[in-house]
């Protein structure tokens, strides 16, 4: 312990001795770690308003569905509705009373047909609107709805829908217009629907804002020949974790040859997710590989112009071992020091940064993505401490080798030179 | 002077006998013109292992006016009417009616392999195709022409077609529809047809969109009067909506 504490003080004595090749190091460890923690911060950002989206709209935390519909989903198709021993409101109570559920909401969604020219076809989304605002946050930026100034939520009982803004502004409606448009029903029978626009909607999600129109799932039911069934059965949790558990619960309640219940953890967008965290961390790894190479060329010239030191530390009864981790821990201390001035920075930028939205319709120039529109860097004391071991311990795995070179020299030849 | 005479009288003959393909084309539109028909249909669908039956009632009067009503429980009340031509559509869901225009004409009707382009399209081959005979061959058992059809102008659903018509009653057995770039998109057989006021019509035929897989659709028509009276009031608008 005490060969070890002395060695500790002779590597950052050390450091001081030729002072701006240490700062020099210490400078592009920093770099490194600072663009390591703006990196972590903003692909959490993204990850998380994804993973948010994703959820909220395609996949719930449980997602029940026909395995037929499964196989088609892409189309939409209405003819095939899930299929129940039960009616479909004794389902739904059984899985609203299982511990951990916060909702269950019933969904249809359909292509439809439009009589305009500009937009030929959109997409009609049948659900419990308030259900769904209450449920979820449908604009994540605002925190809200999503519905726009004078939008009303349409009545069941009235031919009435919502649009999204965007589509409104390609087929050029307002509110109080009727729009046109045909699906073809669970029975392949053409449905003409003419219902009036009573709102409009921003979710901040281009996919939705361009293609989707609303209506009441009553409505949709009666129009599509669904009366009593849905679609689709999306189960959201108290805490997404446990979809594991309660899947199990709710799998007990259908037929599992005829219809597939799946966990958001097991959507393939979520584990694609997954494997981008793993490749952002190599990503991550080569950045600190690249800035330690100054490190690692700094350890070899130090070894070379300190070879008589190092053949008098031999003579005088100092072991290889702490020779090199002698090197070792001069290494250490510099990346130490470096990636702490690296967190420090990246922490106050990312900090600061957290508060700005971040356009991705105008990164990605308007392709839509199944993320929403404005996404903000997520700033966490967590990244800061894993960027913070990044540093530290890749930098310090590359310094090895070059410390290792220190091991190999002849105490009476090192003499010698 | 013998060999001479034969040789002329067969020209004669040929002349006389001989059939060129837009003749061809004009009997068999001669099949299936009428002023007017009333008659109740039957579309079945055949799809993805399916079978989906609509059932309705159809009047019309030339080529420029239907009007059909669907019967069948799922499709009750929907009605379509064409006039002045443009097509119209009424159903209690719609609450009003509904012009159908542009690509929706374009779309299939009821999930079925014809298009509302192909059930409201209606004038006469002869008036829309030039047509050339390819060959002649044995089609099913019967003496058929091969008439190759190419479109007159640019507005036409579909630039070729291919036709098997049988050589005694000029009805096409088959045909085959191309697009302009020769891709075919569908394909029509004639399962039975009757003899009704002179006129070989076909009363059952089967449609393939041959981009579509696993799908056919029936066409059956049935209690079929030709030529009968069918006031005004019935083509349309406030006929369509009550």
């Amino acid at each position: 312990m005490n060969s070890l504490f002395s060695l500790i003080t002779i590597a950052y004595r050390n450091i001081f001795r030729n002072l701006r090749r240490s700062i020099f190091c210490i400078i592009a460890i920093a770099v490194a770690v600072f663009f390591i923690v703006i990196m972590i911060s903003f692909v959490n950002g993204m990850l998380r308003s994804y993973s948010y989206t994703l959820r909220t709209y395609e996949i719930g935390d449980i997602l029940i569905n026909s395995k037929d519909f499964e196989n088609k989903k892409e189309f939409y198709p209405l003819q095939f509705a899930i299929e129940t021993e039960e009616d479909l409101e004794t389902i739904v109570k059984k899985i609203e009373s299982i511990k951990g559920v916060k909702s269950v909401n019933l969904r249809i969604t359909a292509i439809a047909t439009l009589t305009n020219s500009n937009v030929k076809h959109a997409v009609i989304w049948g659900v419990d609107f308030e259900k769904e605002a209450s449920t979820n946050f449908l604009n994540q930026k605002t925190k809200s709805n999503g519905l726009l100034k004078d939008s009303k939520i349409p009545d069941p009982n009235k031919n009435e829908c919502l649009i999204g803004y965007r589509l409104a502004k390609k087929i050029g409606l307002n509110i109080g217009d009727k729009l046109q448009m045909k699906i073809v029903s669970s029975q392949y029978s053409d449905k003409f629907f003419m219902p009036k626009v009573v709102g409009m909607f921003d979710f901040d999600f281009l996919s939705y804002d361009n293609n989707y129109i609303i209506v009441p799932i009553d409505k949709l039911q009666k129009v599509a020949n669904l009366q009593g069934q849905t679609q689709q059965i999306f189960v959201f949790l108290e805490n997404p974790e446990d979809s594991s558990k309660i899947i199990k619960e709710i799998e007990n309640i259908f037929n599992k040859e005829k219809t597939l219940i799946k966990e958001w953890k097991k959507n393939y967008w979520v584990t694609m997710l997954q494997q981008v965290n793993i490749i952002y961390s190599i990503i991550y790894i080569v950045f600190i590989i690249v800035a330690s190479f100054l490190i690692v060329n700094t350890i070899i010239m130090v070894i070379h112009e300190r070879i008589k030191e190092i053949g008098m530390m031999g003579a005088l009864g100092m072991k290889r071992g702490e020779i090199v981790g002698l090197f070792f821990l001069e290494a250490v201390i510099l990346s130490k020091i470096g990636s702490l001035i690296g967190i420090i920075l990246g922490g106050i930028v990312t900090g600061i940064l957290q508060n700005f939205p971040i356009s991705v319709e105008q990164m990605t120039g308007g392709i839509e993505l199944p993320i929403s529109n404005t996404i903000y860097i997520s700033f966490s004391f967590i990244y800061l401490i894993e960027a913070f071991f990044f540093g530290i311990v890749v930098s310090s795995i590359c310094t090895i080798f070059p410390s290792l070179k220190s091991a190999f020299i002849e105490p009476v030849e090192a003499l010698r030179r | 002077m013998k060999k001479r005479f034969i040789f002329l009288f067969l020209i004669v003959n040929l002349l006389i006998f001989s059939q060129d393909a837009n003749t061809i084309l004009k009997n068999i539109d001669n099949n299936q013109v009428y002023d007017s028909i009333k008659y109740e249909g039957e579309m079945i669908i055949y799809i993805s292992g399916k079978k989906y039956v609509k059932t309705f009632k159809t009047l019309a009067r030339g080529n420029k006016e239907f009007f059909t009503e669907f019967t069948n429980q799922d499709d009750l009340g929907t009605k379509y009417l064409k006039i002045e031509g443009t097509l119209y559509v009424y159903s209690e869901d719609l609450e009003d009616v509904m012009q159908i225009t542009g690509h929706m004409l374009k779309e299939s009707v009821m999930g079925s392999d014809l298009s509302y382009e192909d059930m409201t399209e209606n004038n006469t081959l002869s008036a829309q195709y030039n047509a050339k005979i390819v060959e002649e061959i044995t089609y099913d058992g019967k003496n058929v022409w091969v008439l190759e059809l190419t479109a007159k102008t640019k507005n036409v659903s579909y630039p070729k077609r291919k036709l098997w018509v049988e050589k005694d009653i000029y009805l096409p057995l088959k045909e085959e529809l191309y697009s302009l770039s020769g891709a075919a998109l569908k394909e029509n057989k004639i399962i039975k047809y009757e003899k009704i006021k002179g006129k070989n019509f076909p009363v059952q035929i089967e449609t393939r969109d041959l981009l579509r897989k696993n799908s056919k659709t029936e066409f059956i028509m049935k209690n079929i009067d030709l030529d009968v009276k069918i006031p005004d009031s019935v083509f349309s608008l406030k006929n369509l909506k009550k």
